[in-house]
């Protein structure tokens, strides 16, 4: 089903190069160790650790979609669970703000998410990065990625 | 010098009655002529508001001309929004040469709600530096730099009051200052909350000021009951008691503006009774022609 | 501080049409603490320009640099490098920056990217308010320490109007009226009868309506 919304993307019938879609994972150490859990064979994961998600500035979200996320992921410790007390507060402030951008340039504020897991919820991870791959499906990939 | 009839009714302690009309917008003078022929007889004068929520219409001073040129006595509305101190120094030298006797000095609306909100507001100076200029130059004959006019304008001077605005605490001692800078008459905001104002009234009377100012109260009769409801929510400034909305609520739609009249005719009869109240002024804007059945209504015609 | 406010993106994007290679300049001071114009601004305006201009086929080469205060030959002559590159520059400072980095590098386009607004305070996270409109002679003494020049919509000195309401400006229903907070002070302080005393109209002519000003210090003079 990918490829096919791969060919779509082109516009045009003949071959067309295809490629995994890439995904983006933002999250604070707290909430994930790192992203080796999330691999999987159909979908590229780029995992950046910070020691606070509310380092995902947002001119790093932006950033991430212009190095090629068809998708960007944020993973954050639960609400009043931040060890720095404010850190996902803000963050989900950043991320509201970047969606408005990507909307305005056409990119699509759906492509970018903020998630609250518990910590070391491997298998919630997971779940999102999975949901996530489903979604890129339906959408296709970024067209600026 | 000659004093003119406004002046002359309340310096004689004669209840003195007032109204408003607003000019046309455009430069057709057949409209004020219009509505203020309505009043004839009917008033002591007739105040002409001036660019009134910052709305563009035919300067005050003109139409002012205009009234004066028909054998009736106009107060001249003059705003500090549009005009610095010198356009508005020199327009109260004109409107005296072209026979004007009366000016109500005011801030004016913000022009962000008028016509033109886009315009850029001037608020060189205030109404109560206006009400202190004014005096000065009838005074003492000079204008705001101390250059001895040729002529001095003898104005009687007039400012406005909102007794149901906050701070309520506030508002007679702003009343003070314009008695201090120089004020002959205050007109208020219209009356409908009698208690709010009676209160007003008792501490402007105990700070002697009904000694030292006419006070004129304003009346505005109601329409229909969304005028009411519209003007207690979205008019600031503006106190209708509950009961005298559905009062209104209450009439049929066909006889709602009879029962706006009967109210605004009670509330003069209760007026008349307050001491130290030196007259009424009657807004009944865009429905000039009730003005003279209520004061015929009121047993204030013929006028003195 | 100086608040402003970045211009739409649609606004800049119409400015820098046409050049091939710009540079965002920020600036490192007032701007940067009013989010318009600081670091991650620049960085976030660079990336919104290029994603947006490749999601319509087109490409622009946009470099990116901030510099302590543009107000400065100090700091701005560090960007002369950059600047002699491209014809155009985006500068985030406020109006004054703006101008000085346009007077000192006439060769290029100078296209301000930020709406500066005023001289104001941070009331509490995220909430910029005006305070002072630089009239040249301050009397804030006379009023509790509150500016009726700045504060109060029609700069009355012998206020409230008749619209204030529930503390509130009538042009504003979140504004509040000045003239509540005076008379509010003067009455927690037991001086409201200072409040009753005339204060003479302004001179206006420290203030802009005097011409464009300048303060010169000979004594800092080298």
């Amino acid at each position: 089903m990918l490829m096919e919304n791969v060919r779509r993307m082109s516009g045009k019938g003949g071959l067309v190069r295809t490629r995994k879609p890439r995904i983006t994972v933002f999250h604070c150490f707290t909430a994930l160790e790192n992203t080796a859990s999330l691999e999987g064979s159909d979908y590229e994961i780029q995992g950046i650790k910070m020691p606070c998600s509310s380092i995902s500035r947002e001119g790093f979200l932006l950033r991430a979609f212009e190095a090629g996320a068809d998708a960007v992921v944020v993973l954050v410790c639960p609400v009043n669970s931040c060890r720095y007390v404010q850190g996902n507060i803000r963050t989900e402030k950043r991320v509201s703000r970047v969606k408005k951008i990507l909307d305005e340039i056409g990119i699509g504020g759906r492509r970018l998410n903020m998630y609250n897991i518990v910590q070391g919820d491997e298998a919630a991870a997971r779940r999102i990065i999975e949901q996530t791959v489903a979604e890129l499906g339906e959408w296709g990939l970024s067209a600026a990625a | 010098m000659s004093r003119g009839k406004l002046e002359k009714t309340l310096g004689e302690g004669k209840f003195a009655v007032t109204a408003e009309i607003g000019p046309p917008r455009g430069a057709n003078a057949e409209v004020i002529r219009q509505k203020a022929g309505l009043l004839k007889g009917c008033v002591d004068a007739v105040n002409v508001t001036d660019n009134q929520t910052a709305i563009v219409r035919m300067s005050s001073i003109s139409a002012c001309a205009h009234v004066v040129q028909m054998g009736m006595e106009p107060v001249m509305q003059m705003v500090t929004r549009d005009r610095n101190r010198i356009a508005l120094q020199s327009d109260i030298m004109g409107a005296y040469s072209l026979g004007i006797r009366n000016m109500l000095c005011l801030s004016g609306d913000h022009q962000t709600f008028g016509s033109q909100p886009g315009a850029m507001n001037v608020f060189d100076i205030d109404s109560v530096h206006l009400i202190h200029t004014v005096k000065t130059m009838r005074d003492e004959g000079k204008d705001m730099s101390g250059y001895e006019l040729n002529v001095a304008p003898r104005m009687f001077i007039g400012a406005a009051e909102n007794p149901f605005a906050d701070p309520f605490e506030y508002r007679v001692i702003r009343l003070a200052k314009k008695v201090a800078a120089g004020v002959d008459f205050i007109q208020t905001q219209c009356v409908y909350d009698m208690v709010r104002f009676k209160e007003w009234m008792k501490q402007a009377r105990e700070r002697g000021l009904t000694e030292k100012v006419y006070i004129l109260a304003g009346v505005t009769p109601l329409k229909s009951a969304r005028m009411a409801k519209y003007m207690a929510s979205k008019v600031a400034g503006i106190m209708i008691p509950e009961q005298m909305i559905r009062r209104m609520e209450g009439a049929a739609k066909e006889t709602a503006a009879a029962e706006g009249i009967k109210i605004c005719l009670e509330t003069i009869q209760e007026l008349r009774e307050i001491p130290g109240l030196a007259g009424i002024h009657i807004m009944a804007i865009e429905w000039e022609e009730k003005v003279a059945e209520i004061v015929k209504d009121a047993g204030l015609y013929p006028r003195p | 501080m100086i608040v402003g406010e970045q211009k739409p993106l649609e606004e800049i994007k119409a400015k820098v049409d046409g050049y091939s290679k710009i540079l965002i300049l920020g600036c490192g001071t007032c701007v940067k603490t009013c989010f318009a114009g600081g670091e991650d601004e620049v960085a976030m305006l660079a990336l919104a320009l290029r994603l947006s201009l490749k999601m319509e086929g087109k490409s622009i080469r946009v470099e990116e640099q901030t510099v302590e205060r543009q107000c400065e030959d100090e700091f701005i002559k560090e960007a002369a490098a950059n600047i002699a590159d491209v014809k155009a520059v985006v500068s985030l400072a406020c109006g004054a920056g703006v101008q000085m980095v346009a007077s000192r590098f006439p060769q290029v386009s100078l296209l301000p990217g930020v709406n500066t607004t005023f001289i104001g305070i941070l009331e509490k996270a995220g909430l910029f308010t005006e305070k002072c409109l630089g009239c040249g002679n301050c009397v804030v003494d006379l009023f509790g320490g509150i500016c009726p020049i700045s504060r109060c919509a029609k700069k009355l000195f012998h206020g409230p109007c008749g619209g204030s309401s529930k503390g509130k400006c009538e042009v504003n229903a979140d504004t509040d009226c000045a003239w509540q907070l005076i008379v509010d002070h003067a009455a927690a302080t037991g001086q409201l009868d200072k409040l009753a005393e005339y204060v003479p109209p302004k001179d206006w002519r420290s203030s802009q309506a005097g011409g464009p000003r300048k303060v010169h210090r000979e004594d800092h003079e080298i």
